[in-house]
């Protein structure tokens, strides 16, 4: 199995950013809570997660291919909350937010980084197709979700009425 | 029910797809009243737009009445009389808390396909490509529209639902090109483009005190609107309005100019020639004549402000703004900042928006519509399409 380290190819890793206007505390908060783990991710992974701090995870991959996981929190602090998948892991992975306070009036900053250690069966095998989406997608996806859930308490959605009919194909 | 899909470039149909239905707890469920064309879904339409999707239904500006209402709503009803701008705005964000609308941080629900090409998502919007959240449109009986208590405004008793349809974007986005003006007594306004938006803008700089505003198209009938707007008007096909501009201003130039047109801007010469060739090869989308034309008659140190719709342009002189000292303002509608003053002024009569309902269609000869709206057949300004 790979080792993810700090040489591990940019695609396994993923990081993004984000401003939030709201006190830390309450960001922090909010992320334990567990449908909101449910609620971010939902565009990459179904997410079950409990009061414990422990989540099962189920990404679906091109072609059926479907990938499990189950994750622990390990470490919290006021100022960052970390996780990792467990052995067993289909595809292993770590996880860290960090929150610090953005200047001014502008709330706080969120800066997520989740590293993917892809199995050995598939050694070199990108992430992003493995998943079908790209890591940076992933985080930076969760990141815009968890604002809008911080600011309005909804996700902006148009599911199940997109503009287009159902599978509408891009012209 | 019914509602106007686009199907692939320059096929329209009227189909029958679901009605919507409340999905989040602050949104509300309206029925159409009124929805209008937009020279910008021109874009869509003729394909320079990427990201649009068989079964889209188009439409972005338009007026109604609430018919069902999510159960966080609280400052609208059911029954209401409502206008809403065509982005979609949380109200709560740090953009629309600092009157940024159309910057919203959490409407846009596929923010992944708008990063790459701008660095940051703006708001979702109505009816515009999939890359500006791929929401379902207003050129149908009913739409859903989120975040109701910030983007749904009361329609007052004396306006009608032809001047509020246009309060919903082209006279916000008309309003704001005239305020990114910082109007001055004695300042003279030039506009590029007597559409919608561009007579909106005209009106606007009239009711924030511009001495004199020049208005430039090639229409007759538009420029007659502008004309009996009060504005003073050039033909670009007859005269150089660089020249022509600096006659009317003693050899200053304006002080400020608006550009209402965009990437799909008529011209003339061989820079023109040049613009239609690389658009027409997807080597870039837009045309450009009219900016370039405001950039080298605005006066030294004036405002240039764009509302025209860009998407990607070469050989754009930024040369000439920055050795003339210009300063540029542009953005897509911050709509939720005006409406409210903008219904005010509709009252009063001071601002009179239903002068851009020309042709009015049922919502099943909307393909129709279109066509003698993109084509200005019969001197078509704005098709109206009721449901």
């Amino acid at each position: 199995m790979n080792t993810v380290t700090s040489e591990t190819p940019l695609d396994a890793a993923a990081r993004a950013s984000v401003t939030v206007g709201r006190p830390a505390e309450d960001l922090r908060a909010l992320w334990l809570r567990p449908d909101t783990q449910s609620r971010i991710w939902a565009d990459f992974a179904d997410v079950t997660a409990a009061e414990d701090g422990s989540a099962e995870w189920t990404a679906s991959g091109p072609a059926g291919g479907e990938y499990r996981w189950r994750t622990e929190t390990r470490q919290t602090s006021p100022t960052e909350v970390r996780w990792s998948s467990l052995e067993g892991a289909d595809v292993a992975n770590a996880g860290t937010l960090v929150l610090r306070p953005a200047p001014g009036d502008r709330g706080t900053e969120l800066h997520l980084d989740v590293r993917f250690d892809p199995p050995g069966g598939v050694v070199g095998e990108a992430v992003s197709k493995l998943f079908h989406i790209v890591p940076r997608e992933i985080v930076s996806k969760a990141l815009y979700r968890f604002r809008a859930l911080a600011m309005t308490g909804e996700i902006p959605t148009t599911y199940p009425q997109p503009a287009a009919r159902h599978g509408g194909t891009d012209r | 029910m019914r509602a106007l899909c686009w199907n692939g470039v320059n096929d329209l149909r009227v189909e029958t797809v679901d009605d919507p239905e409340i999905i989040n707890p602050k949104d509300v469920i309206l029925k159409v009243r009124l929805s209008t064309t937009c020279g910008s879904d021109l874009h869509l339409i003729d394909g320079l737009i990427p990201t649009m999707k068989a079964g889209d239904v188009l439409g972005h500006e338009f007026m109604g009445e609430i018919v069902d209402v999510g159960r966080e709503v609280t400052s609208v009803k059911r029954g209401d009389r409502v206008v809403v701008p065509s982005f979609i705005s949380c109200g709560q964000c740090w953009y629309c808390q600092h009157d940024l609308y159309s910057l919203c941080d959490t409407t846009h629900p596929k923010p992944e396909l708008q990063e790459p090409l701008l660095g940051y998502p703006t708001a979702g919007i109505y009816a515009y490509s999939h890359a500006f959240g791929g929401y379902a449109g207003s050129h149908a009986e009913y739409i859903r529209v989120p975040f109701a208590d910030t983007d749904c405004f009361v329609v007052p008793d004396g306006v009608s639902d032809e001047n509020a349809l246009f309060i919903s974007d082209a006279a916000p986005t008309g309003f704001m090109g005239a305020d990114f003006c910082n109007i001055q007594r004695g300042d003279v306004i030039a506009v590029w483009g007597c559409g919608g938006v561009g007579l909106m803008a005209q009106q606007s700089a009239m009711i924030l005190g511009a001495e004199r505003v020049i208005a430039i198209d090639r229409y007759p009938e538009r420029l007659a609107q502008a004309e009996a707007f009060g504005a003073t008007t050039l033909d670009y096909t007859q005269v150089d309005v660089v020249e022509a501009l600096k006659e009317l201003t003693g050899g200053r130039g304006p002080d400020a100019c608006i550009d209402a047109v965009g990437m799909e801007a008529g011209g003339t010469g061989l820079q023109h020639a040049y613009d239609r060739v690389k658009q027409a090869l997807y080597m870039e989308s837009d045309r450009g004549d009219a900016l370039r034309q405001a950039m080298l008659a605005v006066r030294k140190g004036g405002t240039l402000s764009i509302l025209g719709v860009y998407g990607v342009m070469d050989k754009f002189p930024l040369g000439v703004l920055m050795n003339k000292g210009v300063t540029v303002r542009t953005a897509q509608q911050h709509g939720q900042a005006y409406v409210p003053r903008l219904l005010e002024h509709t009252q009063r009569g001071e601002l009179t928006p239903a002068a851009l309902a020309t042709h009015r269609f049922s919502l099943e000869d909307s393909p129709t519509g279109y066509h003698m709206f993109k084509h200005k057949e019969d001197g078509c300004l704005r098709a109206v399409f009721t449901p």
